[in-house]
């Protein structure tokens, strides 16, 4: 894709949007501070340092971070304000982790400046030492609200949020795990205890909106998009949420061809994405923001998407 | 382009209730899905030397020759030699290495992943035939639940169950074990206990075994079973003969 070209249809379609309602706001049409932020993700890239093997599969060729790097290093010459993350499951899944037990897969994460990742139920297949041994080496934060790991190694090594400035913009980041029992061996585990995703979740997402002034509130999610049963998904934490715009989610591998929009407890869009595994995909979302308070009258929070 | 939402046109009003927001607000959001491959992007040479030499010391750890076949070890129904050894290799380590003889071991057929190749087998087959990380499980079961959990896994022609088992001999008829041999000389009784090897995965339920739940005992070796094949083929290259093995029958359908 022509990233500037298709910049240059966004803000088309912005003023195009501008227009319409132009009639009732021209003091905002005279000279609107319009600040653009890209985000990219990522989720359970499972060791797949190399493309898949060309042996004819479906996904052969695919993946790999030194394309990975190429692409993301692309973007950032192109876009002023980048933020890249990932939504857990480094780990496993190819000889390099059971070779190197993580190490070249946080390196390689640094060298693509990830801002930060949230921790992914196989993230403690080499167990907790090595997730302290391993995540020591990034230089970028982990962030998981809803594992509490006091008495365990890893106890002081996340945090459970964090907030991103760009141009003037403050976004609101924070991470959530998976319940571990049944899915996480307890030797792995040990003594970390979970936390209700959704209580903390809408606790982290108030503090980052109202205590912490945030213009948008990203969660990290290892939580899975969507189940059969009663289990806390994505979709089912987006709707009852409030004060989150973006759910980057992983776990279940799933491959959605664009965002999902779930309304929230307070019937605003959260959107939530997620793009398959393995790094087959890399998540793009380019928002535009505007200076000044959002019109209470006129303006909607909800603002399409565009792919 | 596509739009999947018109939510922009629906009356949804937004209430700012702090008066101290910073005063940005979304006005636009596109999306693009970026698959990751040659056409969309080259390499990327700082990239390609930072993983250079990870990649090549684990290709070389991956092509170390474990053993020579004569033949294909190829996976079947409804006995094979690759199962038979398969199932031998959890034995032999678990009695070799752990200290901890079993009556008898059990892998899911579904688990068994591909075959072995013909000439070098190398760590990087094996990796192919077991690339789950499940770990090597002790269970002890009533013989009665014994029976039932092999008669679980006996499959038909059409769905990828088949009993694999090691330290045992069975006669299957019509789906139910009529007759159960120990290799170790034990005698099969319903009402004694005996030790039967297996993946995590299985001894979690995780084939739908759900019963298991009512073992007698259970013991986790916090070594991967595919450790376990690797150290079993590498003893097997220790002579320098090739293997051309042969199936000993330990399964027979009446």
């Amino acid at each position: 894709m022509d990233a500037l070209q298709s910049n240059r249809r966004q803000f088309l379609k912005l003023f195009g949007t501008a227009a319409v309602v132009g009639g009732f706001a021209p003091e905002t049409l005279a000279k609107p501070k319009l600040t653009q932020l890209t985000i990219l993700h990522t989720n359970d890239v499972h060791s797949r340092l190399e493309p898949f093997p060309m042996d004819g599969g479906r996904n052969a060729g695919r993946g790999g971070i030194v394309r990975r790097a190429t692409l993301i290093n692309q973007i950032r010459s192109e876009q002023a304000n980048v933020l890249l993350f990932d939504a857990g499951d480094l780990f496993q899944g190819t000889p390099y982790f059971n070779l190197y037990k993580g190490e070249p897969e946080v390196q390689a994460m640094n060298q693509m400046r990830y801002d930060a990742s949230t921790i992914g139920n196989h993230d403690f297949d080499g167990g907790m030492d090595n997730m302290v041994t391993q995540f020591g080496k990034a230089k970028f934060p982990f962030l998981i609200a809803n594992y509490d790991f006091k008495n365990t190694a890893m106890d002081g090594r996340t945090e459970p949020y964090r907030v991103f400035k760009k141009d003037g913009l403050k976004i609101g980041v924070f991470g959530l795990g998976i319940k571990p029992e049944g899915l996480i061996p307890k030797e792995l585990f040990r003594e970390t205890r979970y936390l209700d995703p959704i209580e903390t979740g809408n606790d982290m997402a108030a503090k980052l909106r109202n205590d912490l002034n945030c213009d948008y509130v990203i969660c990290l999610s290892h939580l899975g998009y969507q189940y059969n049963d009663k289990a806390v998904s994505d979709r089912v934490f987006a709707s009852k949420s409030r004060n989150i715009d973006l759910i980057i989610g992983g776990h279940t591998h799933t491959f959605l061809e664009a965002p999902v929009n779930v309304l929230s407890q307070d019937g605003l869009p959260v959107l939530i994405n997620q793009v398959g595994f393995a790094g087959i995909y890399l998540g793009r979302i380019d928002l535009t923001f505007e200076r000044g308070k959002a019109k209470p009258v006129m303006e909607s929070k909800a603002v399409e998407v565009k792919s | 382009m596509t739009r999947f939402s018109k939510l922009r046109f629906l009356p949804l009003l937004v209430v700012l209730t702090t008066a101290c927001q910073t005063g940005y607000h979304l006005t636009d959001q596109g999306y693009k899905r970026v698959v990751i491959d040659s056409l969309t992007a080259p390499a990327d040479s700082g990239m390609a030397r930072f993983l250079q030499p990870y990649k090549q010391q684990m290709d070389q750890t991956m092509n170390e020759v474990l053993v020579q076949s004569a033949v294909p070890l190829n996976r079947s129904k409804p006995e094979c030699a690759l199962n038979n050894m398969l199932t031998d290799a959890m034995l032999q380590y678990a009695q070799q290495k752990l200290g901890q003889p079993a009556d008898c071991s059990h892998l899911n057929y579904g688990g068994i992943r591909t075959g072995l190749p013909q000439g070098p087998i190398r760590i990087g087959s094996i990796y192919e035939v077991m690339p789950f990380d499940n770990q090597l499980v002790m269970l002890t079961l009533k013989g009665s639940m014994l029976r039932e959990f092999f008669e679980f896994f006996v499959g038909s022609e059409i769905d990828e169950k088949s009993l694999v088992v090691g330290g045992v001999r069975v006669v299957i008829k019509n789906n139910i074990l009529t007759d159960i041999a120990f290799t170790n000389g034990k005698k099969f009784d319903p009402n004694q206990n005996y030790t039967v090897l297996m993946s995590d995965y299985v001894a979690d339920r995780g084939g739908g075994t759900a019963f298991l739940k009512d073992a007698v005992a259970r013991k986790n070796f916090t070594v991967p079973i595919r450790d376990v094949f690797i150290d079993y083929f590498r003893q097997l290259g220790k002579p320098g003969q090739p293997l051309n093995p042969t199936t000993d029958g330990r399964i027979t359908i009446q």
